[in-house]
């Protein structure tokens, strides 16, 4: 849109284009990096002068599906760090993720929507409880929950991660989902009373549809968070178990590291992120910014 | 088809009191008006009738019966909230179904029930509206009621329905819901800032103050028969003149003097004497309970003119008599000079006696 009285001569405007793509290359320039080593082929990847044009190769996206031994292996019978198979690590961080996010939004929305509306004895403290378990860093509990998790038997589990992610993700949903509830005017939920709704009722036909811009917007946060964990994933984790940005951090190439084949996985792993930042960002944006003004 | 009655209801939030030991009993069928300034506790006293507001203190009863305990979706009242508290989420059409719906009727017997409360409100236009955020004042207004009028609970609690809207649509409002009580035929409850929409509506008004009903009468007696200053000065404008003074008598003659006027009220006397303590009284006056002549007569107060503004077919005469204004409410124009000298004659009938003590109205 042009708009007339603000005056920028057509150079200013050239410079301030050209300072935008600048710092978008920069920003983007390792995803691109990214993307294209996968596509390459080893002696590709390492050639420099890097190459810019090339006939792309799908072969490294073929081989981390493709579970093989190696030639070291057979021969020594030690089991080396490929990332091949690596349907079993996708598959563990969709499983991870879908628990932790369905059982936190679950209860976090019904936590929250207890707090705004019921508000039982202690409320503010209980919030301030809830907050401050965040406020230690995650490193300071590792070790400890590393201990736990091995006597409990939770460790190199799914349902282990599972849990730990819904405690991690708690505080932020209870919080969050509260204040979208804050802001609904209580008098709606009342008419519906009146109308003869049932609490419950009240809360999933009434409640809950007036905040669903908040509840796309925690999920967006939630699912980023949990999909991108690194350090709990890599201490209770084994091969089993293990997801994606553990199994791309651990992989070996049989002779050095496999760029190509890391690229790879990098790629596919970030599709499910992209996607979902694209489908959500009025949502996340709206979530940012927490106090969104509803007419009601 | 009920009869509510409150008793001695007390609601606290901290230090503030909402109810201060309110009680009121509203006839079966009847159309009871709550008549107060905001924060008098009128939204409290309705939302303790549905039940959205448990008092701490006092009985709700239903036709004899106790329903404190009875939660709101089974105490079949509807409410008309102040905010319309429409459901923001659903079509204009879902918004009225609503109620319907949550009690099991069939798909046929809920839309010929929208349809004809949209009728009755001349909504039909709206029903299909598919974001009720987006509709005017005016329009949400009436999908807010259509929602409330759509069953037939025991009774209807209307909270300020009419405050929001422009002068104009209210006044054609006020005359439909006259109709439409004759139509609905049931317990009415209705809350109101404004004493005009409640003189022009309610059978009975209850004036509610600081959480208590004050006073609970026919339009007409809470007008004329104010049970103390409050009452005579919230309702009537221009608000009635108030003259303080003290009362002396001759042999037989009653006579009131204060801020410089005299006024023989000989005729006056009467058992309500007895009940004043001393001889300070407060005299009160409606605007349109006094005379202007241009000539001076036997028992009139001399008065000058400060302003006269017409306002349509009355004019309000505002006057300087003794040390005080008084105010006087005129049939049509009249031509008014301001520093006239003129005369005010006041109608003896209607004039009250307030102590200023109690500020009770003796007379």
């Amino acid at each position: 849109m042009r708009r007339r009285n603000r005056r920028s001569s057509p150079i200013k405007r050239a410079l301030l284009y050209i300072a935008v793509i600048i710092i978008c290359m920069v920003y983007v320039f390792p995803v691109y990096w990214m993307i294209t080593t996968s596509l390459k082929t080893r002696a590709q990847a390492f050639s420099f002068p890097p190459l810019w044009i090339w006939e792309p190769t799908l072969r490294n996206f073929l081989d981390i599906f493709m579970k093989r031994q190696t030639e070291i292996e057979a021969l020594t019978g030690w089991e080396l760090e490929l990332a091949t198979g690596a349907e079993q690590f996708f598959y563990n961080s969709f499983i991870v993720t879908l628990g932790s996010i369905a059982l936190a939004i679950v209860i976090g929305t019904l936590a929250a929507y207890s707090f705004s509306r019921y508000r039982p004895k202690g409320t503010d403290t209980l919030m301030f409880f809830i907050l401050s378990t965040r406020m230690l860093p995650a490193i300071v509990v590792a070790i400890p929950i590393f201990f736990f998790y091995r006597k409990l038997g939770l460790y190199n589990t799914h349902i282990g991660l599972i849990l730990l992610y819904t405690m991690f993700n708690l505080p932020f949903a209870i919080w969050m989902m509260k204040s979208f509830f804050d802001e609904i005017h209580p008098d709606v939920e009342q008419a519906a009373m009146v109308d003869g709704s049932k609490p419950f009722r009240i809360f999933y036909k009434v409640a809950l549809p007036q905040v669903y811009v908040g509840l796309a917007a925690a999920l967006g946060f939630l699912i980023i968070n949990v999909w991108n964990e690194f350090l709990f994933a890599l201490l209770l984790t084994e091969r089993a178990t293990r997801t994606v940005p553990v199994a791309i951090a651990s992989t070996r190439g049989e002779v050095g590291i496999n760029w190509g084949l890391i690229a790879a996985i990098e790629t596919l792993y970030i599709i499910p992120a992209m996607v979902l930042i694209f489908l959500l960002q009025k949502y996340l944006l709206r979530g940012m910014t927490f106090g969104t003004v509803r007419g009601v | 088809m009920t009869r509510v009655t409150l008793r001695n209801l007390r609601k606290s939030y901290g230090d503030t009191v909402a109810l201060d030991g309110l009680s009121l009993d509203v006839p079966h069928r009847s159309f009871v008006v709550l008549l107060g300034p905001t924060g008098a506790g009128k939204t409290t006293t309705l939302k303790c009738i549905a039940g959205l507001i448990q008092p701490d203190e006092g009985d709700i009863l239903f036709d004899g019966v106790r329903v404190n305990e009875v939660p709101p979706w089974e105490r079949d009242v509807a409410m008309f909230f102040q905010t319309y508290a429409l459901y923001p989420h659903m079509s204009v059409y879902d918004n009225i179904a609503y109620p319907l719906r949550e009690r099991k009727l069939s798909m046929a017997e809920i839309e010929r029930t929208v349809k004809e409360v949209a009728r009755l409100l001349r909504i039909e236009r709206l029903l299909d509206r598919k974001d009720p955020t987006t509709l005017s004042g005016g329009e949400m207004q009436r999908v807010a009621l259509a929602r409330t009028l759509v069953r037939r609970p025991k009774v209807f609690l209307l909270d300020e329905p009419i405050t929001n809207l422009d002068a104009k649509l209210r006044e054609e409002m006020r005359i439909e819901f006259k109709r439409l009580h004759k139509e609905l035929n049931q317990t009415l409850i209705y809350t109101t800032p404004d004493f005009l929409e409640a003189l022009s509506i309610g059978e009975k008004i209850a004036i509610v103050k600081d959480g208590k009903v004050i006073q609970y009468d026919t339009p007409e007696n809470v007008f004329r028969h104010p049970v103390n200053k409050y009452v005579a000065m919230f309702v009537g404008n221009p608000t009635i003149n108030l003259i303080e003074g003290e009362l002396k008598r001759f042999d037989k003659e009653l006579q009131f003097f204060g801020k410089g006027i005299r006024l023989n009220i000989t005729e006056l006397a009467g058992e309500w004497l007895n009940r004043l303590r001393g001889d300070e009284v407060i005299l009160g006056i409606r605007p349109q309970d006094i005379r202007i002549t241009l000539e001076k007569e036997p028992d009139a107060i001399p008065a000058k003119v400060i302003v006269a503004e017409p306002v349509g077919y009355e004019t309000v005469v505002t006057t300087s008599a003794g040390e005080i204004e008084i105010k006087v409410l005129t049939k049509g124009f009249i031509n008014l000079k301001s520093g006239q000298q003129i005369w005010l004659k006041f109608d003896k009938q209607r004039i009250h006696v307030i102590d200023p003590k109690t500020e009770e109205v003796l007379l």
